[in-house]
């Protein structure tokens, strides 16, 4: 280091080599500058003169050092250069850390914080005044700068939300690739790779190489969760092995939190060993402790999705009875609806019969008493035509004995028997048998009841 | 990217699947449609499972825009921490 610091010097005091560095050296100044304006006197130096003879004094009087204070109004330019005095209870010390150095410091010292800073003095000519130039600044304490830094960048993180667990997301169940952000020699990515060997060697594994520590490696890393979270991956491991604060600073810089907060990927973050926490850990949507456990958080294990397997299946299963089941259920309504129905309807149709048949009754008695009526003038014209009413009002029929109607009198020979009809029987009949004689009164009468055809009376 | 028949798509596919069964939204032939295309992805999943291999390939290109087959180097640690 102090090699450095000595170059260093060298680099902004070129000249001091070729510059008069002895009394009498500087001497000779005066004498040609009195020389010049022609007037005598004592000798007299130039500002500058002086100014360099004290910063050659000072600088190699003084060996590089460390010197303790309390740091007060530290500004840093635009140029990058730092600015601040060192103070105690009774002194203060005006320092300058240029920008290559600057660079370093992981943040701004607080003011009024206790500090050791390494450097050496000198004189800045242009104003005379002496200044510690300063290679290294640490703060006293656990941490120190580091630890400012970490919990300066967290409280505006917070601040923000970046840090909150309602920003967390679940990581997918069945990653089909897992991204992985580190360094592609290192440690960590071979335990990711060997837990993903073990527990899903199904997936993809999808490796962005970056530097893991040292400058840069921040840029790096925030950059390749940004290039891979618009990728088609499912899940994203940021991964690194333990080290020193110093080693792990990349996660905690600022553009990884952002990129880590932006990725619409989720993001497991698994640095260091279980001790380390960082910026990105605290931002990472899964914190794991160590690369192997951050592999472990983005991958399923293989007897899990058995299992996972095992239960879809019943679930398949289940589904379709069910859909039997609810195809049976619907069914049954549908039965039982059908027979409502039917009861209803078969209700309407005996009701309509009921009152169709009383119609139709209705209309058959009419029709009945209207035939019956008709019948009944029928039947009186027809009495009127019967023989009965005929043999009623007195006439009577001659039958011979076998029923056929005896007509004429040559139907009535002498002793012919016969039967004469009457209304309410036969009469059986003989034909006097007079021979020669003609036939008796009997059988004139019975002459006249056939001539006649129409009898008054039967004997 | 995931393969079209890769284990995850597969899973999803038969959560989708076992989700219409559930819902009861199905027509009775779909149902069972849906049962065997279920029952097809189970039984290649177990496949996946038994048989797989796995696949690291690398990012490369500023832009990252180029992908091949990652080779792990002989030897690790360079600018790595300690194994935890």
């Amino acid at each position: 280091m102090s090699d450095g610091t000595l170059d260093l010097f060298a680099d902004r005091a070129p000249a001091h080599s070729r510059e008069p560095s002895s009394a009498a050296d500087a001497g000779a100044g005066p004498s040609e500058g009195l020389r010049a304006s022609g007037m005598p006197g004592p000798r007299v130096w130039t500002v500058r003169q002086v100014n360099r003879a004290v910063r050659l004094q000072l600088e190699q009087s003084l060996p590089q050092l460390w010197v303790g204070g309390e740091v007060t109004n530290f500004r840093r330019q635009r140029s990058g250069h730092c600015y601040f005095t060192l103070k105690d209870d009774t002194a203060q010390l005006r320092c300058v850390m240029f920008r290559r150095e600057a660079a370093r410091l992981p943040t701004d010292p607080r003011e009024g914080m206790m500090v050791r800073v390494f450097g050496g003095l000198t004189l800045y000519e242009a104003r005379g005044v002496y200044q510690l130039v300063v290679a290294r600044l640490e703060a006293e304490g656990e941490g120190g700068m580091w630890k400012l830094a970490f919990d300066r960048l967290k409280r505006r993180l917070d601040a923000e939300g970046l840090t909150d667990a309602a920003r967390k997301r679940g990581l997918p169940a069945f990653p089909g690739t897992v991204a992985v952000v580190t360094s592609p020699t290192g440690a960590a990515l071979r335990d990711v790779i060997a837990v993903a060997r073990r527990r899903a060697p199904w997936v993809r594994v999808l490796v962005r190489g970056t530097r893991v520590q040292g400058r840069g490696a921040g840029e790096e890393i925030a950059a390749a969760v940004s290039t891979l979270a618009s990728r088609d991956v499912d899940v994203i491991v940021v991964a690194r092995g333990g080290g020193t604060i110093e080693d792990l600073w990349g996660f905690n810089d600022e553009a990884v939190a952002r990129a880590v907060a932006s990725s619409p990927v989720p993001v497991v973050s698994g640095v260091g060993h279980e001790t380390d926490v960082t910026i990105c850990d605290l931002v990472a949507d899964v914190r794991a402790a160590t690369p192997s456990a951050a592999a472990e958080a983005a991958l399923p294990d293989r007897r899990a999705v058995v299992r996972i397997l095992d239960n879809l299946g019943t679930r398949l299963g289940k589904g379709l009875a069910g859909q039997a089941r609810s195809r049976r259920w619907r069914l049954d309504q549908a039965r039982d609806l059908l027979h409502r129905r039917g009861r209803r309807r078969v209700e309407t149709c005996r009701g309509r019969l009921v009152r169709e048949r009383s119609l139709v009754a209705g209309v058959m008695r009419a029709r009945i008493a209207r035939h019956r009526a008709r019948l009944a003038r029928d039947a009186a014209a027809m009495e009127a035509l019967s023989p009965m009413s005929t043999l009623a009002r007195g006439y009577a029929v001659p039958l011979d004995t076998r029923g056929r109607l005896l007509r004429k009198t040559a139907d009535f020979p002498p002793a012919r028997e016969f039967s004469l009809r009457v209304v309410d029987g036969g009469v059986a009949c003989r034909v006097a048998d007079e021979p020669g004689g003609g036939p008796t009164a009997t059988s004139r009468r019975a002459e006249r009841v056939g001539r006649a055809g129409r009898a008054h009376r039967a004997e | 990217m995931p393969s079209e028949g890769g284990l995850d798509r597969r899973l999803k596919r038969i959560e989708d699947i076992v989700a219409s069964l559930d819902s009861d939204e199905v027509d009775l032939d779909e149902a069972l449609a849906l049962f065997e295309e279920g029952v097809g992805h189970l039984r290649r999943a177990q496949q996946i499972l038994e048989t797989a291999e796995l696949k690291v390939e690398e990012l490369i290109g500023a832009q990252g825009d180029e992908v091949r087959e990652f080779e792990a180097p002989d030897q690790g640690d360079r600018d790595d921490g300690d194994r935890d």
